[in-house]
């Protein structure tokens, strides 16, 4: 998988976290994976179709995602409910789109599904034939793997 | 003794979601997430607008807009969603009331649908992430519109 795929979602996830969370985000290192990938116990999943295929995750603890969830609601949340999940929702939304945006001026043309979540303990997602990206972006409140495995349509 | 009525009330700025009349503007909100209806409404609630009604697809949003009309002065629509889409909601809408006030509300990457809905009589659109000052600002200036 070529690196420029993922560097647009990370600088979004960046600017985006920053925004809505209003608080410090640093970028750990980033590593692959080729085979599969543990999921932490939220998992926001975008997929991609079009001269690009593949999907993004957004994988947090679930911990992390009810903080997060909480602070961008300004009340907390006792647990990952509807309303928590629409957040994150929203979230890998705001992300996704400000990303395609980069990826669209760069050339490439596909289209996205909405957000799926995935919510449970010791889950794991394999990505059949392509290799997995992952860039940890750590916030006060844990910390959001950016999980990209894209391929070009051959 | 001076007493507080000899000096101007300086600070007593009408807030923006209030007519001159007093009565506040009504707001239709047209969003499928439950996150973004909920941050929209409390960032015009905060500012007395009242929240006329809630739609989460742009069916909804139509069929709501023609039951509210003409106790509705304004529009907030998100671009992406189920069923029908903002853009063809906006449409409908301007054709049962061209003077309505449409307000879209999208992430980013979809500058051209944008385009679309100002050319077919949207007001104004706001980029999220939403922060309180730019959803007021913009909205206050499609009222004025």
């Amino acid at each position: 998988m070529r690196v420029e795929y993922i560097n647009p979602f990370v600088e979004s996830a960046y600017s985006v976290l920053k925004e809505v969370l209003n608080c410090q985000v640093s970028r750990g290192e980033l590593y692959l994976k080729s085979t599969c990938t543990p999921v932490l116990g939220v998992a926001a999943l975008v997929g991609l179709a079009g001269d690009v295929e593949g999907r993004i995750l957004f994988d947090m603890s679930k911990d992390t995602a009810i903080k997060v969830a909480s602070v961008m609601n300004g009340e907390e949340l006792k647990e990952l409910d509807d309303l928590g999940k629409a957040t994150i929702t929203e979230l890998a939304n705001m992300i996704t789109a400000q990303a395609v945006t980069k990826l669209h001026d760069l050339g490439f043309k596909f289209d996205l599904t909405p957000p799926a979540i995935f919510t449970g303990d010791n889950m794991e997602v394999t990505t059949a034939e392509v290799e997995a990206l992952i860039v940890p972006m750590i916030i006060p409140y844990g910390k959001v793997e950016i999980n990209v495995a894209i391929r070009e349509r051959i | 003794m001076k007493t507080k009525m000899d000096f101007p009330a300086i600070n007593d700025r009408r807030p923006e979601g209030l007519k001159e009349d007093g009565t506040p503007y009504r707001v239709l909100i047209v969003d499928d997430s439950m996150f973004v209806t909920k941050q929209i409404g409390q960032i015009l609630t905060s500012e007395g607008f009242e929240i006329a009604g809630i739609a989460s697809d742009g069916q909804e949003a139509i069929d709501k807009y023609k039951e509210l009309y003409p106790n509705v002065d304004l529009v907030t629509m998100d671009i992406t969603m189920p069923k029908m889409d903002g853009v063809t909601a906006l449409e409908k809408i301007m054709e049962f009331d061209k003077n309505a006030k449409v307000v879209m509300i999208s992430a980013l990457g979809k500058q051209d649908l944008v385009k679309k809905s100002l050319l077919l009589g949207a007001k104004n659109y706001i980029v999220k992430p939403l922060d309180r000052k730019k959803v007021l600002e913009r909205i206050v200036m499609s009222l004025k519109k």
